[in-house]
C-alpha cells in the first residue's frame, strides 16, 4: 500500500495533532475567504513578497477507482491562487475505510502549485477496492518561504466516499479480486463480500483453507503471504458460508520473469545474424497471460525486431557493412521487463557453414578426403579439424584452409570401414566450430597376410588314415577381406604326382582326407577375392609314431598348467592340442603353436567344465614339418565327487569268506582320478573285521571300511566270516574331493558249514533213483509180467476150444453166476499181523499170513441150477478179515436145507458182521488184532470186463452178493510203492477219508 | 393329428418372431446406441478426472457442488420422473439429439481453450466418440422414420468464454458441461434401454394346440 503523486514526493507524515484544527465553523470560514480575497486582491497590486500567511483550500476534490491496480487517483485545485502564481504548498491527505473515523492512511503531498492547475495524487491499497467502501478527504498549507510564519492549515475537504461494492452486481456474493495476476513471492488480500451477514466462512487457496478476518458483517479478508506458482490454470480460492452462498475467484501466479541467458548472436554468411538465447521459465497462465515475448533492439541502427520464437531471433545484416552491434534483448510479460545486451564486431562473431565432405582415391590403406566450405566471405583462413573413427579409435588431423580442403588418411586397414568427419572455425577471430561433416567410407581389400594357423587329426584304420584338416579362421588384420575359400594340396611325398588343389569354401574350418600309409605333405592357403595368403605347410608321415605314457597335469587358477622336456635337434615349434567338450563326443579340437624355446603353456578355456576329463597331447614340430608326439597329459580343471559307485558282484561264496569285484569305469564318466576304492562292511556284534576300521557314514551309522589304495585293484576277498551269518557289504570310489554316494548294501549270508557235504550226498541218491525209475518205466512190461501179471480169463483161454474140438462138443465153461457157493472163505489175521506207522517214514507190512478160515456155504441140491460147481478165487487186491466178534471164525452152520432164503439171511449175518466190523474200524484199531475187513468181489457174470462198470442198480443175486467193500487207495494195493507214495495214503486213511 | 402338426411345421418359418431373414428393424441399432452411451460414459469418466483436475481444486473435489450461475444454456437432462414416462419415442430422441448437438458443440469450445497438447488430444477423442452417439441417434430416428430436428440459422451454441465471466464463473462453466454431459449419458442409457424394451419384438414361443379327437 503506498501513494503516488504527480510531479512530488510524499511528504513525512507530521504531528497530526499539531496541524489539525477543529471543524470549521461557518463563520470563521467566512471571514477567513474574506481575508484570503483581500490579501489577493492587494498582492496582485503591490509587490510579489506576501507580507502574511493565507490558508488556501484545496477544492473540487475528485476520487477515481482503478479497481485493478486497486489505485484511487485524487485531483483537485487550489482556486485561490492568483494568476500566474506560484506557490510552494502541502497537502495533507487522510483516508478511511469503511467509516471516516477508521483513518487508514494519512500522507503529505508537497508541491509547487500554479494557478489553475489540476493536482493529482494515487494511492495503492492492500485491500480490493471492492471490499470495503473508502472516504477520502485533503487539506493544505502554504509552505513557501515567502509567506511568512506562522501558516496555518487550511480546512479539510469534505470526505469523498469511494464505493466500488456496487460491482457486485446482481450476484449475491463475490470474492475480490477477480482474476488477479500476481507474480510469485507476492503478498495478496483477498475478501468475501455477500449481501446477507456471514456466519462460519470458510475459504479456501487451492483446497487449504485459510484464516479468515471479518471486516464488517459483510465483509471477510485473509491475507496471503509469498503467494507460490500452482498450474498455469490459477489457484482456486473458493469461499462459503451459512447461508449457502458460494463464491470464488481465480489467483493467477505468474512465475517471474527470468533474464534471457546465453544471449549470443553469430553469422555464418554476413547476410543474417542468428541470436540465441536461453528463455528461461515459462511465465504463460491460461486465459490470463501468454507467453512472454522477447524484443531484439539493436542501438546503432536504431532497429528493432519483436522476435517470434522463444529462443532465437534472425537479424538481417544491413549492406552498409556495419561492423559494430549492440544488441538489447527485451523479455517482457504483463508484469515485468527483463533486458540482457552484447556488443560485438561481426567479424569476431563467424561461424563458418557445415562443410561438404568427399571422398576420392580409396584404396586398401589410403584415402583422400576433400570438402568445401561455402563462402565466409572475403576469402577468410578457416581452420579445420579432420576427426577418423574406425576400428574403435579416433585419429584428430589439423588442417589450414581457405575454401577448400583436403587430406590425405593413410595407414588405413584394408577391407575396413571407418568414419571421417571435419569441422572448421574462422583461424583469425576464433568463435565457433562449425557443425560436423562426415561420412563412411571403406578400404578396398588386399591379400591375406599371414598362413591360416593350420593342424590335423590323423585316424587309421585297416591300413588306411583319415587324416582331418583343421585351421583357424585369419584374424580381421590378416585377411584384409573377407575370405571366400581355403585351398588344400595334398602332396605324396612317396610317389611324386601331379598337384592338384582343392577349393574349400569359406567358412568352413575343416576338411578330410583319405590317405594311405605314405607321406604327404599338405599346403592349406587362404583366399580372398584380391589374392592368396601365404601356404601353410603340415607332413603326415607314414609313421605312425610312438605312444607315450599319460601323465597329470597341474592345474592353477589360470588354467591347466602344461610343461614338457625340451626336444634337442631340429623343432621348428611345439604344439599342444586337447578336445574343449569330450564330455559330449564332440570333441572340439583345440590346439595352441608355441615356439621352439618354449617349454610350458597354460592352456585356459571358457569351455572347460568342472569334473570332466581333459587330455592334452604335446607334439613336437620337426623342420621337415612332421608332428610327433611328446607328451599326454591328462586332468580335470576341478574334480567333483563321483557320482557313481561300481557294480560290484559276489563270488567264492563259502561259509566264511567271499569275494567281491567290479570293474573299471569309463574315464570319460569319471569327475575325478579314483585313487582307490573303499569297502564297508558292516559289522557283526560291533567288531571289525582285521584291516577293516571302523567309519561313520554320511547317513550317521558306524560301520567297517577296507581301504583299498591301489585304483588298479578290482577285486576283494572278505574273510574271517562266520557261517551262517549275514553280512552288507558296499564299495565306492575315493577320489581327492571324496568319495562316491552312499548306495544299498548289499546283503550276504554265508552257508552252513555241512551244507556241502549233504548236497554232495543227496544230488547222486536222486540221481540215482530218478535212473531206476527211468528204467523201470522203460521196462514196465517186463515188470507187470513178473510182479503182477494179468488173471487169466477163462472165456478167453484156447484151451477150452482145443477141448471142445477134440473130445467133448457139449464141454463148457461153467459160469459164475451159476455157481452156488457153498462156502466163504474168510481169511483170518493171525495175532502177528500188523500193520506199522513210524513217524513219517511208515511202511505197511503184511508180516505173516496164517492160515485161512473158511465158511462154507452148502448149496440146497434142488434148486441148485448151476453147471457145477463153483470155482473160487482169492483175489490179492483185497485182503478180507473177518471180525473178531466172535462169530467171525470159521463159523459152522447148521445143516438146514439149504434155501435161497437160508443163503440170504446166512449172506445177511455176514453183511452184518462185515458192517459192525466196519464200523469198529472207523474207531482205533488196537494194532495186532484185525486189519481191515474186505470181500473179494468175484467176476460178475452181468459183465464180461471186471472193468466196467455196473449199469443197473445193484440187485442181490448169486455170487455177487457182497454189499459193501472197501477199497484201499491205490498206492497201498499197488506192489511197487515207494516210501513217500505209502506215506500219504496211510496219511489219508488216518484224515478218515473212505470211499464205498 | 400328423397332418396337422406337419402343416404347423411348414408354417412356423413365416411367422415374424422366428423369421431371423428379414428386416432386422430399429432393434439392433437401438442396441448400439445403448453401447454407445455406456462406453461414452466410461470414456468421460476419465477424460473428467483429468479435466478437473488441470482446473485445479475445488473442482476436483469430489463433493464440490457449486451453483449453477452460467450454465443456465446447457441443456437439462434431468427431468421429472411421470414427464420422462410419458415421453413419445419420437420427443425422447429429439431431445437427445438436440441435447448432444449443443454438448458437443460446447465440448469442442472447451477443447479448444484446453492449454494441454495431452487435454486437447482427450477432448478431440472424445467429441469424434460422441459425434458417433449423435449419428447414430440419428439413424434410430432415420429408421424410426422420425425428421431430425433442424438448428435454427444463426443460433449455433458457442462455448466462448463470456468477457464479463470471471475466470472462476468460466471454471464453473466448464464444470456444470461435464457434469451435464455425464447426466445426459445416464439417462441416454436409460431412454435407449426404454426403446430397446419396447422395440423388443413378443417372445418367440408357438404354441401347438393338438385336439385329441378319439384320444
Amino acid at each position: 500500500m503506498g501513494a503516488r503523486s504527480s510531479g512530488a514526493e510524499s511528504m513525512e507524515p507530521r504531528a497530526l495533532l499539531l496541524t489539525q484544527k477543529p471543524e470549521p465553523m461557518a463563520l470563521f470560514a467566512f471571514f477567513q475567504t474574506i481575508l484570503l480575497l483581500v490579501s489577493l486582491s492587494l498582492r496582485t497590486c503591490q509587490s510579489e513578497v506576501l507580507s502574511e500567511p493565507l490558508p488556501l483550500t484545496p477544492e473540487s476534490l475528485d476520487v477515481s477507482i482503478n479497481s485493478a491496480q486497486r489505485c484511487l487517483h485524487l485531483q483537485w485545485r487550489v482556486h485561490s491562487l492568483a494568476y500566474h502564481q506560484e506557490l510552494k504548498m502541502v497537502f495533507q491527505i487522510e483516508i478511511s475505510r469503511i467509516n471516516t473515523s477508521n483513518v487508514i492512511w494519512v500522507d503529505y503531498y508537497s508541491t509547487t502549485v500554479k494557478w489553475n492547475q489540476v493536482l493529482h495524487w494515487s494511492w495503492e491499497s492492500e485491500l480490493p477496492l471492492e471490499c470495503a467502501t473508502h472516504f477520502v478527504r485533503i487539506r493544505s498549507r502554504v509552505d513557501d518561504a515567502r509567506v511568512p510564519e506562522p501558516r496555518f492549515w487550511s480546512n479539510w475537504s469534505s470526505w469523498k466516499e469511494v464505493n466500488e461494492q456496487n460491482s457486485l452486481g446482481h450476484k449475491a456474493s463475490s470474492v475480490f479480486p477477480v482474476d488477479k495476476l500476481v507474480e510469485e513471492g507476492s503478498n495478496v488480500t483477498i475478501c468475501y463480500i455477500s449481501r446477507s451477514h456471514q456466519n462460519n466462512v470458510s475459504c479456501y487457496l487451492d483446497g487449504v483453507r485459510m484464516h479468515v478476518e471479518q471486516l464488517d458483517p459483510n465483509v471477510s479478508a485473509f491475507h496471503v503471504n509469498n503467494v507460490a506458482f500452482v498450474r498455469e490454470t490459477g489457484t482456486n480460492i473458493f469461499c462459503e458460508m451459512d447461508p449457502k452462498d458460494d463464491a470464488g475467484t481465480v489467483l493467477f501466479v505468474s512465475k517471474v520473469l527470468e533474464e534471457p541467458k546465453d544471449f549470443s548472436c553469430e553469422t555464418q554468411d554476413f547476410k543474417t545474424l542468428h541470436c540465441t538465447w536461453d528463455p528461461g521459465s515459462d511465465t504463460s497462465l491460461v486465459r490470463k497471460q501468454p507467453y512472454q515475448s522477447y524484443t531484439l533492439f539493436e542501438s546503432f541502427s536504431g532497429e528493432k525486431r519483436l522476435c517470434e520464437h522463444k529462443n532465437w531471433c534472425d537479424w538481417q545484416i544491413a549492406q552498409d557493412s556495419q561492423e559494430m552491434y549492440n544488441f538489447t534483448l527485451v523479455a517482457e510479460n504483463y508484469l515485468r521487463k527483463r533486458s540482457v545486451n552484447i556488443l560485438f564486431n561481426l567479424t569476431h562473431r563467424v561461424r563458418p557453414m557445415t562443410p561438404k565432405v568427399f571422398f576420392k582415391n580409396i584404396s586398401a590403406t589410403n584415402a583422400t578426403m576433400t570438402w568445401r566450405v561455402h563462402s565466409t566471405g572475403n576469402h577468410r583462413t578457416l581452420l579445420c579439424q579432420i576427426e577418423l573413427h574406425g576400428e574403435g579409435k579416433v585419429i584428430q588431423h589439423n588442417a589450414s584452409i581457405k575454401v577448400n580442403g583436403e587430406y590425405l588418411l593413410s595407414e588405413l586397414e584394408p577391407d575396413t570401414q571407418y568414419m571421417a568427419r571435419v569441422h572448421c572455425g574462422d583461424a583469425n577471430h576464433f568463435w565457433k566450430w562449425s557443425e560436423w561433416s562426415g561420412e563412411n567410407f571403406t578400404t578396398l581389400e588386399a591379400a591375406p597376410s599371414e598362413a591360416p594357423d593350420v593342424w590335423r587329426d590323423v585316424k587309421s584304420e585297416l591300413g588306411n588314415r583319415t587324416v582331418t584338416l583343421f585351421w583357424k579362421p585369419l584374424s580381421k588384420s590378416h585377411a584384409n577381406g573377407k575370405i571366400r575359400f581355403y585351398n588344400v594340396i595334398v602332396e605324396n611325398l612317396d610317389k611324386p604326382s601331379e598337384l592338384e588343389p582343392v577349393p574349400i569354401p569359406a567358412p568352413a574350418n575343416h576338411t578330410k582326407l583319405a590317405l594311405d600309409q605314405c607321406s604327404y605333405r599338405i599346403h592349406v592357403t587362404a583366399n580372398n577375392s584380391v589374392g592368396t595368403s601365404p601356404a601353410s605347410v603340415i607332413v603326415i608321415s607314414g609313421d605312425p609314431g610312438n605312444q607315450v605314457e599319460e601323465e597329470r597335469v597341474n592345474v592353477t587358477a589360470d588354467g591347466f598348467s602344461l610343461s614338457w622336456k625340451p626336444q634337442s635337434g631340429d623343432v621348428t615349434g611345439y604344439v599342444v592340442e586337447w578336445c574343449d567338450r569330450p564330455q559330449d563326443g564332440s570333441c572340439d579340437l583345440q590346439w595352441e603353436n608355441l615356439g621352439p624355446n618354449t617349454t610350458s603353456t597354460v592352456i585356459s578355456s571358457d569351455a572347460f567344465r568342472p569334473g570332466v576329463r581333459y587330455n592334452f597331447r604335446i607334439y613336437g614340430i620337426s623342420t621337415k614339418r612332421i608332428a610327433y608326439l611328446l607328451e599326454q597329459k591328462t586332468g580335470y580343471s576341478q574334480e567333483l565327487a563321483p557320482l557313481v559307485n561300481p557294480q560290484v558282484v559276489m563270488s567264492n561264496l563259502t561259509s566264511h569268506s567271499f569275494t567281491l569285484s567290479w570293474k573299471d569305469y569309463p574315464t570319460e564318466t569319471q569327475r575325478s582320478f579314483i585313487r582307490g576304492y573303499h569297502v564297508y562292511l558292516k559289522p557283526k556284534e560291533g567288531q571289525c573285521h582285521p584291516g577293516f576300521e571302523k567309519a561313520a557314514l554320511s547317513d550317521n551309522s558306524v560301520c567297517c571300511k577296507y581301504k583299498i589304495d591301489k585304483p588298479e585293484q578290482k577285486t576283494f576277498v572278505v574273510e574271517n566270516l562266520q557261517p551262517e551269518s549275514i553280512y552288507e557289504f558296499f564299495v565306492t570310489p575315493f577320489t581327492s574331493v571324496g568319495e562316491g554316494p552312499l548306495d544299498a548294501f548289499t546283503k550276504v549270508t554265508t552257508p552252513d558249514e555241512h551244507s556241502h557235504l549233504l548236497i554232495r550226498i543227496i544230488l547222486p541218491t536222486v540221481f540215482c533213483v530218478v535212473l531206476i525209475m527211468i528204467v523201470c518205466y522203460l521196462n514196465s512190461q517186463w515188470m507187470k509180467e513178473k510182479c503182477y501179471p494179468d488173471i487169466p480169463d477163462p472165456y478167453k483161454s484156447s484151451v477150452l476150444s482145443l477141448i471142445k474140438s477134440k473130445e467133448n462138443p457139449h464141454l463148457t465153461i461153467m459160469s459164475v453166476k451159476d455157481c452156488i457157493p457153498d462156502a466163504i472163505e474168510v481169511i483170518n489175521k493171525p495175532e502177528g499181523s500188523k500193520i506199522q506207522f513210524s513217524g513219517t517214514r511208515n511202511s505197511l507190512t503184511e508180516t505173516e499170513i496164517t492160515k485161512p478160515a473158511y465158511l462154507y456155504l452148502l448149496p440146497a441140491e434142488k434148486n441148485y441150477s448151476g453147471p457145477g460147481p463153483c470155482i473160487c478165487f482169492e483175489n490179492f487186491t483185497y485182503n478180507q478179515a473177518a471180525s473178531n466178534s466172535g462169530s467171525c471164525g470159521h463159523v459152522p452152520v447148521p445143516p438146514t436145507a439149504p434155501s435161497q432164503r437160508g443163503l440170504l439171511t446166512s449172506l445177511e449175518n455176514l453183511l452184518k458182521a462185515l458192517e459192525k466190523n466196519y464200523m469198529n474200524s472207523q474207531g482205533e484199531i488196537p494194532a495186532g488184532e484185525t486189519t481191515l475187513n474186505y470181500v473179494s468181489q468175484l467176476a460178475s457174470p452181468m459183465s464180461g470186463d471186471k472193468d466196467s462198470l455196473p449199469t443197473d442198480p445193484p440187485v442181490p443175486a448169486l455170487c455177487s452178493e457182497y454189499k459193501m467193500q472197501m477199497a484201499i487207495p491205490l498206492g497201498l494195493a499197488s506192489p511197487p510203492l515207494s516210501e513217500n507214495s505209502s506215506v500219504s495214503s496211510v496219511t489219508l486213511l488216518d484224515q478218515g477219508d473212505h470211499h464205498h | 393329428m400328423l397332418a396337422c402338426l406337419c402343416t404347423v411345421l411348414w408354417h412356423l418359418p413365416a411367422v415374424p418372431a422366428l423369421n431371423r431373414t428379414g428386416d432386422p428393424g430399429p432393434g439392433p441399432s437401438i442396441q448400439k446406441t445403448y453401447d454407445l452411451t455406456r462406453y461414452l460414459e466410461h470414456q468421460l469418466r476419465s477424460l473428467a478426472g483429468t479435466y478437473l483436475n488441470y482446473l485445479g481444486p475445488p473442482f476436483n473435489e469430489p463433493d464440490f457442488n457449486p451453483p449453477r450461475l452460467g450454465a443456465e444454456t446447457l441443456p437439462r437432462a434431468t427431468v421429472n420422473l411421470d414427464v420422462w414416462q410419458n415421453l413419445s419415442d419420437k420427443l425422447r430422441l429429439t431431445q437427445n439429439y438436440e441435447a448432444y448437438s449443443h454438448l458437443l458443440c460446447y465440448l469442442r469450445g472447451l477443447n479448444r481453450q484446453a492449454a494441454t497438447a495431452e487435454l486437447r488430444r482427450s477432448l478431440a477423442h472424445f467429441c469424434t466418440s460422441l459425434q458417433g452417439l449423435l449419428g447414430s441417434i440419428a439413424g434410430v430416428m432415420a429408421a424410426l422414420g422420425y425428421p431430425l430436428p433442424q438448428p435454427l440459422p444463426g443460433t449455433e451454441p458457442t462455448w466462448s468464454p463470456d468477457p464479463a465471466h470471471s475466470d472462476f464463473l468460466q471454471k464453473m462453466d466448464d464444470f456444470w458441461l461435464l457434469k451435464e454431459l455425464q447426466t445426459w449419458l445416464w439417462r441416454s442409457a436409460k431412454d435407449f434401454n426404454r426403446l430397446k424394451k419396447k422395440m423388443q419384438p413378443p417372445a418367440a414361443a408357438v404354441t401347438l394346440r393338438l385336439e385329441a379327437h378319439g384320444f
